[in-house]
């Protein structure tokens, strides 16, 4: 099989792992012939589905002992089967990167011969990639589960990134859909990473030649929508891996049916719309001081599909509003809907050198179509005080005019952002 | 700039003054100012002391060549004198909105360049990578190259402005070329660029197709030099 053909079938493969990070940390050195990290991260083209491509994302190998419901690469699946050797991922990534197609590789495998054996490949094309080609560019690692605590190291050291799937929302879940992977198999290298990245990062402010163990940190994957977990389950277990586990990131993949198998929902579509959703409730979660109690709870365990989640609490706490956008603090301005993490801190650095009215809240780049409902400036208010919520809704769905309003429905795999 | 100084010079509040292109109506006369490159230098360096963020914001307003707002940049840059690198967040500020915007824009442009620019490998072995961008970023981007393809010998085209950044493996070189035509490709690019072709329709999952999401990321007017985008 030539080099295209299993191109072709290894990166295909690979197109369910959702994430395309490529930000995180900055690797500058003279040990280094070719390649760099940018802190932003850098997208370098747009497939056809919208996603960014910023790494060369592709299976070592997509040839599964396992049989996991939800898996295209599956052993029961009548697939074509291929692998690479750790030289020719290696002058593809080379290849690539020279040519600026993309930041560098995302290495991830079906489980061949086992756990060990497939982690070790897949290490030792990081390492050849650091130490014989001497690569600076990005490396994502995925951990297979069950690897040795040995492999997840070397692979933390080689790696800028690395990742273990816990693939789905429950122990229960993924018992019945990945009968072959265990909880604990998943969980105890994520535990191990945590305490890896922590401890470098103490040895680092010890000594400047410490190693670096993954600088760009770790993240996860689940697929949504091929379980029964509700969104609460789901953002209070993401809610864990942030606060217990440090991760940096948890990827979120709408389920696309790619098997018949009696144990999956039947979809028409991918739940996107849910996806994004989540994401956005996400974003609360890391940058917005929400918790997940606050964004759902046991009687509505669901995010709202007509509003985004900070609009839906905003809608359910109409005691918290209006703010007042020239003396509120930080944290009180980034629960304004139209309000983000970039147009709190312009209003607070504004507001040093004049009041802010609302030509200025304009000027800033405030969403005022949603923020104007919930705000004053100096005192004044935009809209009539609309505090009765069924109204208030209304108004926020249709628009102005009566016309409906354009609904937030990109659906992106926001992917640069850390 | 060597304007603005004189001005400054002259006026440091410099609220009432009015920059621009020379245009002389029949109701007021203009102050003609010679270009001076000294006195240029001289204002930059007190902005850089004074302001260094300011510094970058004034690089990147320059890429974007834009005229008529030469009067929001002299009173930019007054302000910055003043209020250091905090002016940057007086948004609310007509000029400073204005000059920030516009810095931003190349700023944002010469970021998206860094991903979409392709270099293909010629026959004796250097590289090139061609782009029309609507900005002037092509300082910024050799710089990030020299860095990053640091053992590879590359020529970066701007085929509009007719300008060129080359790099020799040690050194950063800027120029113009009159006349440019691309020399024959290496043997090995043509298979390396089906591969990536390979890779590009591959990697996209076909139940969540959405061309228009693609085109707002990637607009199409980049998509000429893109070596994924070819015959489309």
């Amino acid at each position: 099989m030539d080099i295209q053909e299993k191109l072709g079938i290894l990166s295909g493969a690979a197109r369910y792992d959702a994430s395309c990070a490529s930000s995180g940390c900055g690797r500058e050195g003279t040990a280094i012939r070719v390649g760099n990290t940018s802190q932003g991260g850098i997208c370098h083209s747009w497939s056809d589905d919208g996603r960014c491509i910023s790494l060369l994302k592709v299976l070592l190998s997509n040839d599964c002992r396992y049989d996991c419901a939800y898996c295209v690469n599956r052993s029961s699946n009548p697939v074509p089967r291929a692998s690479f050797t750790a030289r020719e991922v290696v002058d593809l990534t080379m290849e690539f990167y020279r040519r600026n197609y993309i930041e560098g590789l995302f290495l991830s495998s079906a489980v061949m011969k086992g756990p060990d054996q497939t982690m070790e490949d897949m290490v030792r094309v990081a390492e050849i990639l650091r130490n014989e080609e001497r690569f600076g560019g990005y490396i994502h690692l995925k951990v297979i589960p069950g690897s040795s605590p040995e492999l997840v190291r070397r692979a933390g050291l080689a790696a800028d990134r690395i990742s273990v799937n816990i693939e789905l929302p429950s122990a229960e879940s993924l018992h019945r859909l990945a009968p072959q992977k265990r909880k604990e198999s998943i969980l105890e290298p994520m535990k191990l990473i945590g305490t890896e990245i922590g401890s470098s990062l103490v040895e680092r402010t010890l000594s400047r030649k410490a190693p670096k163990f993954a600088p760009a940190g770790q993240s996860t994957q689940m697929i949504i929508g091929a379980s029964p977990e509700t969104d609460l389950q789901i953002l209070r277990l993401s809610q864990g891996l942030y606060r217990k586990m440090n991760l940096k990131r948890v990827y979120y993949s709408a389920f696309v049916p790619v098997n018949d198998d009696n144990r999956l929902p039947v979809l028409a579509t991918p739940p996107l719309l849910r996806e994004h959703r989540l994401y956005q409730a996400d974003w609360l979660l890391r940058f917005y001081g929400f918790s997940a109690e606050e964004i759902l709870s046991d009687d509505a365990p669901d995010l709202d599909e007509s509003f985004d989640p900070k609009t839906a609490w905003a809608l359910r706490h109409p005691g918290f509003f209006p703010v007042e956008v020239n003396r509120a603090d930080y944290n009180t301005l980034l629960r304004v809907p139209g309000i983000g993490p970039i147009s709190a801190k312009r209003i607070v650095a504004a507001r040093r050198f004049s009041v802010i009215t609302p030509e200025g809240m304009k000027k800033i780049g405030v969403v005022m179509k949603r923020a104007k409902y919930f705000i004053t400036c100096s005192g004044r208010s935009f809209e009539k005080p609309d505090r009765e919520p069924a109204r208030l809704r209304q108004r926020l769905l249709l628009g102005d005019g009566g016309e409906p309003a354009e609904q937030p429905r990109q659906l992106v795999l926001p992917g640069l952002l850390v | 700039m060597s304007a603005i100084a004189a001005i400054i010079a002259a006026e440091p509040e410099s609220e009432g003054s009015v920059l621009s292109i020379r245009q002389d109506t029949l109701f007021e006369e203009g102050l003609f100012i010679r270009t001076d490159p000294i006195a240029a230098e001289a204002l930059f360096a007190r902005i850089k002391q004074r302001a260094p963020d300011v510094v970058y914001t004034i690089w990147y307003f320059m890429m974007a060549e834009t005229e008529g707002l030469e009067t929001s940049l002299l009173r930019y840059v007054a302000l910055a004198l003043v209020h250091g690198d905090r002016i940057n967040g007086h948004l609310t500020h007509d000029d400073v909105k204005a000059v920030v915007s516009v810095a931003r824009k190349a700023g944002r442009e010469a970021h998206r360049m860094k991903g979409l620019l392709r270099f293909e490998q010629l026959r004796d072995g250097t590289w090139l990578a061609r782009m029309e961008p609507d900005n002037n970023v092509i300082q910024p981007l050799a710089k990030h190259f020299s860095r990053r393809l640091r053992d590879q010998k590359w020529f970066i085209l701007d085929v509009g402005r007719r300008s060129a950044a080359h790099w020799d493996g040690h050194e950063l070189r800027f120029g113009t070329l009159e006349q440019f035509e691309r020399p024959d490709l290496s043997d090995e690019e043509q298979q390396v660029q089906a591969m990536w072709r390979t890779f590009f329709s591959t990697i996209a999952i076909p139940e969540r197709r959405n061309p228009r999401l693609q085109k707002s990321n990637m607009p199409a007017k980049y998509w000429k030099y893109l070596t994924e985008k070819q015959g489309e």
